[in-house]
C-alpha cells in the first residue's frame, strides 16, 4: 500500500517517519529517504537514541539511493562495460548529448542533472531486475520532503508504487522550494507546489491514499492564518490549527521601519531572512536565505521580504508559486513572532512595532 | 549457497568453471591438484583474507597462474604481446532475499545474481612504474607491487570486510600456527560464537581485571620505581597492564575441553572443536564451511564420530567444501558428491543415483579414491586375479602397470555394475576381467550394457570353454609340466582343484617364477586395451 501524509509546516512530519521506524515490527527492512543534507542527519540523530531498534532501518539521500541501488548494480545492461565512478553533482553534458555522454562523464560519474533518467533507463535495461533486487532488500521505503522531487524523480516514484514495496511519502507542498533538479523538463506541469495534482491524479487511480495532517506543533494561531492566507483558496487547502498556546508579550504577525531594525534585533533577537543574496541588501542584518532555514524552527524570525512581498501584504497582490511557498517557509519558521521591515510598515496592515 | 565458481589466472587454475553441489562438496584429486588451492580461493573471495591476513598483505607473485606468468614474459616486446596476467575469483551465490545487497550485473558472465568476486590486476597509477620494470629484463617474476585488489560485490561495491550474510569458516589441516595458542581460523569461529553482548561482557570483565592488577599487584611496585627514578626522570615512571587492543581478551581466551586447553589437546581432538564451533552460526546468513583433509591426525573411530558430524553441517543454510584423501570420508559422504580436481579442471558426478551412493556409503571401507583417482583402470576381482594380471602385464610390457599409471584394483565386496557406473558418471577409462562362473557370456554383459562403451569402458569374460574360473583358464593356456614346476606340485596334485583352493599362494608362485608363463586370453586382451 502506498501512502501520502500531507502536514502543515510544524506538523512533526520527520517525527512521524521516526515514529513509524520505532513502531516497525522486528525484521522489518526500512528504508528513510530524505533529499537534503540537514534532514538526513536529523533522522539519523532522532533514531540514535532507540538503537538497536526492532526493524533494520537505513538512512539515505535521494542521490545516493539513486546511484547505490539503481544506476551501480545494473549501470552494465544500459551501457555494457561501464562502471560508475560516482556522481557529478553541477556538471553539464550540454542540450544535445546523446546516449552515454549524457549521463557519464569521461570519469564515469554520472550527472546529477539527468540521474534520475539514467535510472529509469537502467531499470528497463535491466529488464526490471533494480526493482526486483529493491524490493526483496526493502519492505518499506519512506520519503520526507516528497515535494522537493520533480521530473523523472517522480517517474521513479510511480515505479517505486508499482512494486512491492510499501512506499510512505511524507511532505508539504506549500514548502516545494528546492527541486531535485530544477531543469529538469519532464512532467513540467507538477513542479513545485503542482506536484500536489500529481499526488491528486494517483489518488484517483487508486495508487496512493493520501491522508491530511493540518495541526501545527510549531506557530501559534495568528502565525498558522497568516501562513494560510499566503496561498490562493482555489489550491484547496484546509485551515491549519494550531496546538501552540505560549504566549511571550510579543506573538503574531507585525511590520518594523528600517530604522528600528537595530533595536528590534537587539530586543527579540529573530532568524533573519530573506528570500535570496540580491534580496533586502539596504538592510545589515545576519541574513540566511529563506531556502536555508527549511526544517528550521525558531522562537521568532524577521524578514526582508521582496518587493513582490509587499506588493502581496500592501495590496493583496498574489506571488507566483516559487515566492509563495518562500514567504510560507519563511513565515512557518517561527514559533512566535514574525515581523516583515517596510519602508513605510503602517501600509502592510499590520500591528506596527515600534520601541 | 555458491551456485558457481569462477576462477582465472589464480595458482594452478588457468581457467576454472566449477558448479558446486547445493549442500556438500567433496573435493578430490591428486597431489599438487589443486584442492587447498580451490579452497584458498573460495576463502579468499568471500572473506577477503588469507590466513587471516588481507589478500593486499598476502599477496605475492606466486599466486599467478605460472604458464600466464611465463607466456606474459616471453611475449613481452614482441609482437604477440599479451595483457599482464590477471587473477580473479568469482562466487555466484544463490539468488535468496537475504543476498540481494550483493546482487547485479558485475561479473565476468554479465548474469544478474548475488555474488562477490575479488580481482587483482595491474593498478592505473602505476602503469609507468610496471612498464619501466618490464624494460629492464627482468626474471618471470610479477611485480605485486604495482597491482591492486579489488573486492566487490555484484553490484560493483567495493568491499572492504566480509559481507554480513556470509559467513564462513576455514578448518585447515595444519594445527597450532599462532604462538598464542589458538588459529586464526578457529578464533574467528570463536568469537563469531559469542553475541555481541557476550562479547561485550567478557571484554568488560576482562578489562576490569587488568586494571585491578594495574592497581593492586603492581602498586607497591609503582610507588618503589617513582621513588628510585626520581632522580633520574622529571616524571614518575610506572608498570601497568597493557589496555591496549592489542591486549584484546581474544587473544587470552581460548576454548577447553575437559579442562585441557585447546592447544594442548590432541589435533584430532582440535579438528573436532572447530567443527564443533563452525556448525552452530546466526540464522539468516550463509555459512560456508571450508575443511581441508579431516582425516589427518584422526584415529579411525574419531575420523568416523567427525565424518558424522560434518554430514550434520551440511543443509539448507550451509555448504561445506572438503577436500580428502580419504576413500572412508569419500564413502560416508557421499560418491555422489564428488568433486575431482585433474589438472586444474573439475569433473563433476551428475549421473550417479542416490542409490550408489548409498552403496557407497555402506561399503565405507572400500578404497573408492583408487577408482576414482587411477589414471588408466583394471577391475578385477580378486587378489589372485590382480597378481597374475600384473604378472601377465610385465611379461608383456617389460614394467609393472602402475609405473604405466595403470591401477589395478580388486572388487573386495563391490559389484562391477556400481564400480563401472562411478566409472561412468566420471567418464574414466576402464577395463574390467571377470570370471564367467559357468555363464554364458551375454548373460554376464546384459546388466551392464548401458555403461560399457568401446574404446572407453570394456568387460572382458573369460572364454566359457576353457573354465569357469582363472585357474583352470591358466591350467588349460599352459604345459601341465611347466605348471608343476611352477607351483612346485607334484604330478598326484590336480592343479586345478589346489589352484582354487589356494587362490593368492597360486598367484604369488606365478606372479615370482621365472618360467614362461601363458595366459589366458581375455587377461592378454585386457593388457591390450590397457597400454
Amino acid at each position: 500500500m502506498n501512502r501520502l501524509t500531507l502536514a502543515v509546516a510544524g506538523g512533526r512530519k520527520t517525527q512521524s517517519v521516526v515514529d513509524d521506524c520505532l513502531a516497525a515490527p522486528k525484521g522489518s527492512k526500512i528504508l528513510a529517504l530524505t533529499y537534503t543534507q540537514n534532514n538526513q542527519q536529523e533522522l539519523v540523530s532522532r533514531l540514535a537514541p532507540y538503537r538497536p531498534l526492532e526493524a533494520h532501518v537505513e538512512v539515505q539521500g535521494w542521490f545516493s539511493f539513486l546511484l547505490r541501488h539503481w544506476v551501480r548494480p545494473y549501470l552494465p545492461a544500459r551501457f555494457p562495460g561501464r562502471r560508475l565512478h560516482g556522481l557529478n553533482f553541477d556538471g553539464d553534458p550540454g542540450r544535445f548529448a546523446k546516449g552515454e555522454g549524457k549521463f557519464l562523464d569521461s570519469e564515469g560519474r554520472a550527472y546529477k542533472r539527468h540521474l534520475a533518467q539514467l535510472a529509469l533507463e537502467t531499470d528497463q535495461a535491466s529488464s526490471g531486475a533494480v526493482l526486483d533486487r529493491l524490493s526483496r532488500i526493502y519492505d518499506v521505503v519512506y520519503i520526507d520532503e516528497v515535494q522537493d522531487l520533480n521530473g523523472y524523480d517522480l517517474e521513479v516514484l510511480e515505479a517505486l508504487m508499482a512494486s512491492p514495496i510499501d512506499l510512505n511519502l511524507v511532505g508539504d507542498v506549500r514548502q516545494a522550494l528546492i527541486l531535485t533538479n530544477v531543469r529538469d523538463p519532464k512532467k513540467k506541469q507538477y513542479k513545485g507546489i503542482n506536484i500536489k495534482k500529481w499526488f491528486e491524479d494517483h489518488a484517483r487511480r487508486g495508487d496512493l491514499e493520501i491522508l491530511h495532517n493540518s495541526t501545527t506543533w510549531r506557530s501559534n494561531q495568528i502565525i498558522a492564518d497568516f501562513a494560510d492566507s499566503i496561498f490562493d483558496d482555489s489550491w484547496g487547502f484546509s485551515k491549519t490549527v494550531s496546538q501552540n498556546t505560549v504566549i511571550t508579550g510579543h506573538d503574531g504577525v507585525f511590520a518594523v521601519s528600517p530604522e528600528h531594525v537595530p533595536e528590534y534585533v537587539t530586543r527579540y533577537k529573530p532568524l533573519c531572512l530573506r528570500y535570496n543574496a540580491n534580496s533586502a541588501k539596504s538592510l545589515d542584518l545576519p541574513f540566511i536565505n529563506i531556502g536555508m532555514a527549511k526544517g528550521l524552527g525558531v522562537e521568532r524570525v524577521i524578514i526582508g521580504p521582496t518587493s513582490g512581498m509587499i506588493n502581496f501584504l500592501s495590496k493583496g497582490k498574489r506571488l507566483d508559486d516559487i515566492p509563495c511557498c518562500s514567504l510560507y517557509v519563511a513565515v512557518t519558521r517561527a514559533r512566535a513572532s514574525v515581523t516583515f521591515v517596510a519602508d513605510n510598515p503602517d501600509r502592510l496592515g499590520l500591528p506596527v512595532w515600534m520601541p | 549457497m555458491i551456485e558457481r565458481i569462477i576462477i582465472r589466472g589464480y595458482r594452478r587454475f588457468d581457467k576454472l568453471d566449477l558448479t558446486p553441489n547445493p549442500g556438500m562438496n567433496i573435493i578430490v584429486g591428486d597431489n599438487e591438484s589443486g584442492k587447498s588451492t580451490l579452497l584458498e580461493a573460495i576463502s579468499l573471495a568471500l572473506t577477503g583474507k588469507l590466513n587471516g591476513r588481507w589478500a593486499r598483505e598476502e599477496l605475492n607473485p606466486f599466486w599467478f597462474n605460472r604458464a600466464a606468468v611465463n607466456d606474459f614474459f616471453t611475449k613481452y616486446g614482441t609482437r604477440d604481446q599479451i595483457a599482464a596476467p590477471e587473477i580473479v575469483i568469482e562466487l555466484h551465490l544463490v539468488d535468496r532475499d537475504e543476498l540481494q545487497r550483493l546482487r547485479g550485473v558485475h561479473n565476468s558472465l554479465k548474469l544478474d545474481c548475488p555474488g562477490v568476486l575479488m580481482r587483482i590486476a595491474p593498478a592505473d597509477e602505476y602503469a609507468d612504474e610496471f612498464k619501466e620494470y618490464l624494460h629492464d629484463n627482468p626474471p618471470h617474476i610479477l611485480p605485486v607491487e604495482f597491482y591492486d585488489v579489488d573486492w566487490r560485490d555484484f553490484s560493483d561495491k567495493a568491499l572492504n570486510h566480509r559481507p554480513k550474510e556470509l559467513a564462513a569458516s576455514f578448518i585447515d589441516s595444519h594445527t597450532i600456527r599462532s604462538t598464542s595458542g589458538v588459529d586464526y581460523h578457529t578464533r574467528e569461529m570463536l568469537s563469531e560464537h559469542l553475541d555481541s553482548r557476550e562479547r561485550a561482557r567478557i571484554s568488560i570483565a576482562h578489562r576490569k581485571l587488568r586494571q585491578q592488577i594495574t592497581n593492586d599487584a603492581l602498586s607497591d611496585i609503582n610507588a618503589r620505581l617513582a621513588a628510585e627514578h626520581s632522580s633520574l626522570h622529571d616524571r614518575p615512571i610506572g608498570l601497568q597492564m597493557d589496555q591496549s587492543s592489542r591486549a584484546s581478551w581474544e587473544a587470552g581466551i581460548v576454548p577447553q575441553v575437559d579442562d585441557i586447553p585447546f592447544a594442548m589437546s590432541g589435533q584430532g581432538q582440535q579438528a573436532a572443536i572447530k567443527v564443533a564451533l563452525a556448525m552452530s552460526r546466526t540464522a539468516g546468513t550463509s555459512t560456508f564451511v571450508l575443511i581441508e583433509e579431516p582425516e589427518n591426525h584422526l584415529s579411525y573411530t574419531s575420523l568416523t564420530r567427525l565424518v558424522s558430524r560434518i554430514e550434520g553441517l551440511a543443509g539448507d543454510d550451509q555448504q561445506l567444501f572438503v577436500t580428502t584423501h580419504n576413500s572412508f570420508v569419500l564413502n560416508r559422504l557421499g560418491v555422489d558428491k564428488l568433486l575431482l580436481l585433474h589438472n586444474g579442471n573439475t569433473t563433476k558426478l551428475t549421473t550417479l543415483g542416490d542409490d550408489t551412493a548409498n552403496y557407497f556409503r555402506k561399503l565405507a571401507g572400500y578404497d573408492t579414491l583408487r577408482l576414482v583417482l587411477a589414471k588408466k583402470l583394471a577391475l578385477v576381482e580378486g587378489a589372485s586375479d590382480a597378481i597374475v594380471l600384473e604378472r601377465a602385464y610385465r611379461d608383456r610390457v617389460g614394467k609393472m602397470p602402475i609405473e604405466d599409471g595403470v591401477d589395478i584394483v580388486s572388487m573386495g565386496g563391490l559389484t562391477f555394475r556400481r564400480a563401472l557406473e562411478l566409472c561412468t558418471s566420471l567418464n574414466r577409462q576402464a577395463v574390467a576381467l571377470t570370471d564367467n562362473d559357468g555363464h554364458p557370456m551375454a548373460e554376464i554383459l546384459a546388466p551392464l550394457s548401458g555403461l560399457l562403451l568401446e574404446g572407453k569402458r570394456t568387460m572382458l569374460v573369460s572364454d566359457p570353454a576353457k573354465g569357469p574360473t582363472l585357474e583352470p583358464q591358466i591350467c588349460a593356456v599352459n604345459d601341465q609340466e611347466l605348471l608343476r614346476r611352477v607351483l612346485g606340485r607334484t604330478s598326484r596334485a590336480d592343479l586345478p582343484t589346489w589352484m582354487s583352493n589356494n587362490k593368492t599362494e597360486a598367484a604369488i608362485r606365478i606372479f615370482d617364477s621365472n618360467e614362461p608363463i601363458m595366459f589366458p586370453d581375455y587377461i592378454n586382451e585386457a593388457i591390450a586395451l590397457l597400454r
